[in-house]
């Protein structure tokens, strides 16, 4: 099956325990069962089962991608064999246009930490990939419940829980005071590629990471 | 004699009510006219700023000309009961003129009807919708029309764009010049909005998510009411005309026959 054991992992000199290598869910009952949990949310089983960030629901989402955003889903159990019960993690998000140099699709540097690129210093991620965004690791237990997007009350929830809008935040890269993540909106008729990666909060290492996502292509405008 | 007096007064009959009918019908399309000249729906700054508002030019010769014939039937009324031939005389010659503007009125709005297609209402949306650097003032009135407009007919109608929200994505506008897509995938007026006017979700407006955005686009709130105003103009002038020539021709022949 593509994917199983394709990408990097990282080995940190001098560490106790090596980080567990990431193993593509070649199960694909258990696959099944996840996906079947998310109801409504995800496409049905795509033929390649390798893990990597997919376009947000297009039931959901009916405009996606738009001229400068792409909504994703988040990676709702894509790191389960990673996560250790008693430590915290995030999630960071990396972009970067296909037309970037194959050589600089790292998102660790050297010594296993995930890499602090921004839109700027990436030129909009074509020099390499740049961080977009930061956020908690998705619920895999829970998932949201698509049909609670009808409900006025809880769509803020559900679309804030189940996706995340790469190129939302036209302001941050004019803001001399924005401290935070800065997910300036993308380039028209550009193709860009994600990848999603799971950080151990205390150390700040990067302990699991998805795979480049298909290529996908903002719209073009006349 | 008998005989001929009673065919000369059935005639006669036949004449007047041909006259009270044409006077009704002249009352009936100032009415109709009037009504589409007051613009119910708020359509005019489009057609203006198409400078193609030739229907409403029609609708207002719709009004004189039901005006005159309201009269006219008056006079042919009169002049056939009296059996005078000056009056008649001015009857005919009145009644073609009214009938040739009548006739011009006709063609006109149902031949301009033919130039109100979705591609032209969408090539004045794109290029004039919140358009900000104009170039001249008669350019700003008529962008501020087309603004207007369109804002009302989006939230009176729950519609956007031509044919949908995707008209904003596909393609290029003044609007995407002053406003940045990610912000405004297409105008706050496509979202469903609460009593306050604000979207209910934006970012499920953004997205594009059932029930947060308008998704049907508004030509048919526009072509509709344009179309029944043209037709209506065009056919019901058609069909007094019709009715209007029958009793031309009757009323020169009644003159004709008088001593």
């Amino acid at each position: 099956m593509e994917g199983s054991l394709q990408h990097q992992v990282t080995w940190q000199q001098g560490s106790a325990l090596p980080p567990r290598p990431f193993v593509a869910r070649s199960d694909s009952t258990d696959l099944a069962a996840l996906r079947s949990r998310l109801g409504r949310l995800l496409k049905p089983a795509v033929k390649d089962q390798s893990l990597r960030p997919q376009l947000a629901d297009p039931q959901l989402a009916t405009s996606n991608p738009t001229l400068t955003t792409v909504a994703l889903e988040k990676p709702f159990c894509m790191f389960d064999s990673s996560l250790s019960p008693n430590k915290s993690y995030s999630v960071y998000l990396y972009a970067m246009m296909e037309s970037a140099i194959a050589g600089s699709s790292l998102v660790t540097d050297h010594s296993g930490k995930p890499l602090n690129s921004t839109f700027q210093q990436m030129s909009g991620g074509q020099l390499g990939p740049y961080k977009a965004a930061v956020f908690s690791v998705p619920n895999c237990a829970s998932p949201p419940n698509p049909a609670d997007a009808a409900d006025i009350n809880k769509v803020a929830d559900v679309l804030k829980q189940y996706l995340f809008r790469v190129g939302d935040d036209g302001t941050c890269l004019h803001d001399p005071n924005f401290l935070d993540v800065c997910n300036p909106p993308l380039a028209p008729d550009t193709t860009y590629r994600f990848k999603y990666t799971l950080v151990d909060n205390t150390d700040g290492i990067m302990k699991d990471q998805t795979l480049w996502s298909d290529p996908i292509k903002t719209r073009r405008g006349d | 004699m008998a005989k001929d007096d009673n065919s000369v007064r059935i005639f006669q009959g036949l004449l007047i009510l041909g006259n009270v009918v044409i006077g009704m019908c002249g009352i009936a399309l100032t009415a109709e006219c009037i009504f589409f000249v007051s613009d119910p729906h708020g359509l005019y700054p489009l057609l203006e700023a198409a400078e193609n508002d030739d229907i409403y030019a029609a609708a207002w010769i719709g009004i004189f000309v039901g005006f005159a014939l309201f009269s006219l039937s008056v006079l042919g009324i009169i002049g056939v009961i009296k059996s005078n031939r000056t009056l008649l005389m001015v009857y005919i010659i009145l009644m073609l003129i009214t009938f040739a503007f009548e006739m011009a009125s006709c063609i006109t709005a149902a031949t301009h009807r033919d130039f109100l297609t979705p591609n032209l209402f969408l090539k004045q949306m794109l290029e004039r919708y919140e358009k900000q650097d104009t170039d001249n003032n008669n350019d700003k009135l008529m962008s501020e029309g087309v603004t207007k407009t369109w804002n009302n007919l989006m939230l009176q109608n729950h519609c956007c764009g031509v044919h949908g929200p995707s008209d904003w994505q596909q393609y290029g506008s003044a609007f995407r010049s002053t406003h940045s897509d990610a912000d405004y995938p297409w105008p706050h007026q496509c979202c469903v909005l609460d009593a306050r006017e604000s979207p209910v979700n934006l970012d499920g407006c953004k997205l594009g998510v059932p029930g947060y955005y308008n998704s049907n686009g508004c030509y048919d709130a526009i072509s509709g009411p344009m179309n029944r105003q043209a037709w209506g103009v065009a056919w019901f002038g058609f069909a007094i005309l019709c009715w209007t020539f029958l009793v031309l021709l009757g009323t020169m022949f009644y003159w004709s026959r008088i001593e």
